[in-house]
């Protein structure tokens, strides 16, 4: 029957609160836009025609109540003063209001325990079914690693991206440096030069050579005398000797290219080094005495 | 097996006893009619708590809100699941039989509407009261967010905040939650320790629950000093849920209405505001389109003077 009249009270309300909605109307749209459709809705001003008895409530209060001997051990409650309103919307306060309450609950709960005498935390070696599973907890734990790993690994890149960002800054500055850096020498060396003009010392033979090196831009050509170290007819400049000496730093192909040209020959006169003279007769590096396995198999 | 059976053996000549001395308090067939004086006719001085709780759902519930449910259950030692029941307008009369039958004093009663709203129903079995809850904001154990865990049927430890003493329906919800989820003293499958916290607080009107795990540095577990429990920290084990009071019944699943959330608005009337402030929407858009229309037609453009000035 109560039940009937449960929903007669509904209906009514329904109609009622028709009237309210038009102007919860504005309201209700801004409070659904920012929060989530699972957040509710509460009526700006109280109904008036909401029930409320309260000395049925205290009545029944009294009613279920336990008796005045129940201690406190079968309640195990503690009160808590919330110190200032919390704001529902802001999550973190409201959490951390929750957490102080448990928290400081706990602390009072575990001294009424102690001063009662009772054990309360479960001892070390106590080991029993636990609301959640070891495989769900498992679960938590590998979430929990892999979360680390991904803060781990995100500080990663960007220390790296930090380091590369700085080492193109100094690469620029080097590259700044160097570049000032012969500009200077060859300013240096236009100064000399046009002081030795004007002292005229130099002789006039080779200065007008040096002028058209200078003014074609072209530093310091290479001379013709024969370099030290440098057979005559050797076109590769002396590479060939050098075997992989090649380090003008355009890496390992560069390098390789060089150590092969000088082990097979690239350059330089091919008709005189393929003949034998008498030290390459005399070598016997290529032979072994011929003890082997040829040998053994005469043995058996 | 041996020992169980001594166990009871020796306990039941004590009952006898009493209840040999005492008068024998009245029993209906439904029940006890006034439980308390039994109590304390059964054992003089000494109150035995023995609270049972029947755990069940409506029928087409969701697999959150189902899930929710079997979290409560774990969490209560002393509770007794049971099969869904259909949420008709009938279920009333239906639960109230069903806890009986299962000889519990009080039930939380799951009802899913729509396959979106759960409502929870808390109840005091043969006389009340009994209260409609809206329940939000649902989080379960499951999540791996909530990385606490602590024993099975270990007693809760349960802390209110203060603005539960503000009113009388507060009260009385105080009253309720404390017999019904608080396990009692020295239940058969509770554990001595206590290693978790319910927390019980209101904010907004609301009825926000948590629950958290104690955790005491642990070369300090079997003597804890001071110290040691001032390092307690404490771990979150879920469920999340928050309590919207809709309605207080005097009696179970019935009764007169002692309460009513004068704040509270369906769910149902908010979609139904959603739903037309978004057609609101369309119909908006076509006037502000015909009114144009009309305007533009009302107030013609003066013809250009300098219109036809190149063509030639």
């Amino acid at each position: 029957m109560g039940l009937a009249r449960k929903e007669s009270t509904f209906s009514d309300e329904d109609g009622f609160e028709d009237e309210d909605v038009s102007e919860l109307n504005e309201e209700v749209s801004e409070s659904e836009s920012d929060s989530e459709g699972e957040e509710d809705v509460k009526l700006a001003e109280p109904s008036k025609q909401a029930v409320y008895n309260r000395d049925g409530l205290e009545e029944k209060l009294q009613d279920i109540s336990w008796p005045e001997n129940a201690g406190w051990i079968h309640k195990l409650t503690i009160d808590i003063d919330q110190e200032q309103e919390v704001d529902v919307n802001d999550d973190l306060k409201r959490e951390a209001s929750f957490y102080t309450q448990a928290l400081e609950g706990t602390r009072q709960a575990f001294e009424k325990l102690q001063s009662m005498g009772l054990p309360f935390l479960r001892p070390a070696d106590y080991y029993a079914e636990m609301v959640k599973s070891d495989a769900h907890m498992e679960k938590v734990k590998r979430r929990l690693l892999s979360e680390q790993k991904e803060i781990e690994e995100a500080a990663e890149r960007k220390k790296a991206r930090e380091a590369k960002k700085l080492a193109k800054e100094i690469q620029v500055q080097k590259t700044k440096e160097r570049a000032k850096q012969k500009k200077e020498e060859i300013e240096s060396v236009k100064k000399w030069r046009k002081q030795r003009q004007q002292s005229g010392f130099a002789g006039e033979v080779d200065k007008g050579e040096l002028d058209l090196a200078f003014e074609g831009g072209k530093s310091f050509e290479r001379s013709n005398k024969k370099r030290p170290g440098v057979s005559p007819g050797d076109r590769s400049g002396g590479k060939a000797r050098k075997s992989g000496g090649g380090d003008s730093g355009k890496g390992k192909k560069k390098k390789n290219r060089d150590f092969r040209n000088s082990k097979f020959g690239f350059g330089g006169k091919k008709s005189m080094k393929k003949q034998n003279t008498s030290d390459t007769t005399d070598d016997l590096r290529g032979f072994s005495k011929g003890d082997g396995a040829g040998n053994k198999r005469r043995k058996r | 097996m041996g020992k169980k059976r001594k166990h009871t053996e020796i306990i039941e000549p004590t009952k006898k006893d009493d209840s040999v001395t005492e008068e024998r308090p009245k029993r209906t067939l439904l029940g006890w009619k006034d439980k308390i004086e039994i109590k304390e006719t059964e054992a003089p001085g000494v109150f035995r708590n023995k609270e049972k709780v029947l755990v069940t759902c409506s029928r087409r519930i969701n697999f959150r809100y189902r899930h929710l449910m079997l979290n409560v259950v774990s969490l209560l030692p002393h509770c007794k699941k049971d099969n869904k029941v259909e949420a008709k307008s009938s279920k009333g009369a239906t639960l109230n039989e069903l806890v009986e039958l299962k000889s519990c004093s009080s039930c939380l009663f799951f009802e899913c509407r729509k396959h979106k709203d759960l409502y929870l129903w808390m109840a005091k079995s043969p006389n009340g009261p009994s209260v409609k809850f809206l329940v939000n904001a649902v989080h379960t154990m499951e999540e791996l967010k909530l990385t606490g865990n602590h024993l099975k049927a270990s007693r809760p430890l349960l802390t209110f905040s203060s603005n539960f003493g503000k009113d009388a329906h507060w009260k009385l919800i105080k009253e309720m939650i404390i017999q019904i989820f608080g396990t009692p003293k020295e239940h058969r499958k509770s554990k001595p320790y206590h290693d978790h916290v319910f927390v019980f607080s209101i904010v907004d009107d609301h009825i926000w629950f948590r629950n958290y795990q104690i955790t005491v540095p642990h070369n300090e577990s079997d003597k804890v000093a001071r110290g040691g429990l001032d390092k307690m920290t404490l771990v979150e084990v879920g469920p999340r849920f928050c309590l919207n009071p809709i309605k207080i019944f005097g009696g179970s699943f019935g009764g007169p209405t002692l309460y009513e959330n004068p704040f509270y608005v369906s769910p149902n009337q908010i979609r139904a505001l959603e739903k037309k402030n978004k057609a609101g929407k369309y119909a908006k858009k076509v006037k502000a389109k015909t009114r144009r229309k009309m305007h533009e037609l009302s107030n013609p453009l003066e013809p250009d003077e300098f219109a036809d000035m190149w063509k030639e």
